[in-house]
């Protein structure tokens, strides 16, 4: 069973459980945080293996975050999938350089989408 | 690493809504996270792998989640019919009006796993406004409050009274990260406030808020809010009523 750990960052409790249950299903270990700031503490105690991040969050933002990440070589390296209803504002070019390899539009994608994304960047 | 790059996507969300569809796009925006989070649980029902529980959960977030998008696009209405329209102000109980509020929105509360409360005082007081546009007002900072504090915590309705009892204060007390400093100085200013940048308090385009001070003007109250280390009040003051002291 694939023990990979994912890290979602998800303001939006409800979606957060369905997109938990489903990576679980899967056989991730899912931690789910609402926040940049929960999230930078989590990355230090798991070392996810990938993580979900939403964009606009309570707090800090996510480019804060992804600006903290890019600052580390080992953090630096975690593959990011951005999930935001914001994906088409959003240029996965531009984003590449904050470690970002999948971009998720969550006005159109379908469930199974993260899924595929997740088994995607961990190939 | 390319902070070019990475900048011109940090302007886009740091871009004031000041054109002339700012309004319009302010509200896609408010309703585009209720509508996908929607579609999504639908998505999830109709894949079929849930258990009949999952599914009454469900079914359950996406009536609420409805309700909430179309609270926003009941106030939007309103709002722009606010000219066309006088509204009669009328002697309220604060107390009675915010224990409704409360009331109605427990279950969505329950349901993020945070609690709603009313904080209540021993002298009732009266105060004269629009009992539609009041509720609406506590709703919108209710409902702000509902996104921006932590869960497990209770956000807290609160009545008083300043200026030696002539105004009366309503306040809705969260506990999650404060506004920007854009955002304070716009209220502090008391002049109207417009749609925000959508980082005004991260996640929102302020949207609801531009419409709580439109209510408030429409009733000749102010809204306002107080910093505190750990959230903030939202609050509106509007003139308490002078029947009270007459009984």
């Amino acid at each position: 069973m694939n023990q990979s750990k994912v890290l979602i960052v998800e303001d939006d409790k409800w979606l957060a459980q369905q997109q938990s249950l489903m990576l679980s299903r899967a056989g991730y270990l899912v931690t789910h945080v609402v926040g940049a700031d929960e999230a930078i503490a989590a990355i230090d105690d798991l070392v996810p293996d990938v993580i979900v991040l939403d964009v606009l969050l309570p707090g800090t933002t996510a480019f804060s975050l992804m600006h903290e990440l890019q600052s580390y070589g080992d953090t630096g390296a975690i593959p990011i999938i951005l999930s935001t209803n914001l994906a088409a504002d959003l240029s996965l070019d531009d984003l590449a350089p904050y470690g970002v390899r999948r971009l998720l539009d969550k006005t159109t994608m379908l469930p199974d989408d993260l899924l595929a994304a997740v088994r995607g960047v961990l190939l | 690493m390319g902070t070019v790059q990475g900048d011109s996507n940090q302007q886009l969300f740091d871009r004031p809504l000041t054109d002339g569809v700012s309004s319009f796009v302010a509200a896609a925006h408010e309703l585009k996270s209720p509508l996908a989070l929607i579609r999504q649980l639908s998505l999830m029902i109709e894949s079929g792998d849930l258990s009949p529980s999952d599914q009454q959960r469900l079914l359950r977030q996406i009536s609420l989640t409805s309700e909430r998008a179309l609270r926003l696009t009941s106030d939007l209405t309103r709002s722009v019919r606010l000219s066309e329209a006088m509204f009669e102000l009328e002697p309220i109980n604060p107390q009675q009006l915010c224990r409704d509020i409360v009331h109605e929105l427990t279950p969505l509360f329950a349901l993020h796993d945070r609690r709603v409360k009313l904080v209540t005082r021993k002298h009732p007081l009266l105060l004269v406004a629009n009992r539609d546009l009041l509720r609406r007002v506590i709703m919108s900072f209710s409902d702000n409050a509902l996104h921006y504090t932590q869960d497990g915590s209770a956000i807290e309705i609160k009545v008083g009274c300043h200026s030696g009892g002539s105004v009366i204060r309503l306040g809705v007390r969260d506990y999650g990260p404060g506004l920007s400093r854009l955002n304070r100085r716009q209220l502090k200013s008391g002049r109207n406030l417009g749609p925000m940048p959508l980082h005004s308090r991260p996640q929102s385009s302020g949207l609801g808020l531009y419409i709580a001070s439109q209510f408030a003007d429409a009733m000749n109250a102010k809204i306002g809010v107080t910093q505190h280390r750990d959230g903030a009040t939202f609050f509106i003051d509007l003139q308490a009523s002078r029947q009270l002291r007459l009984i």
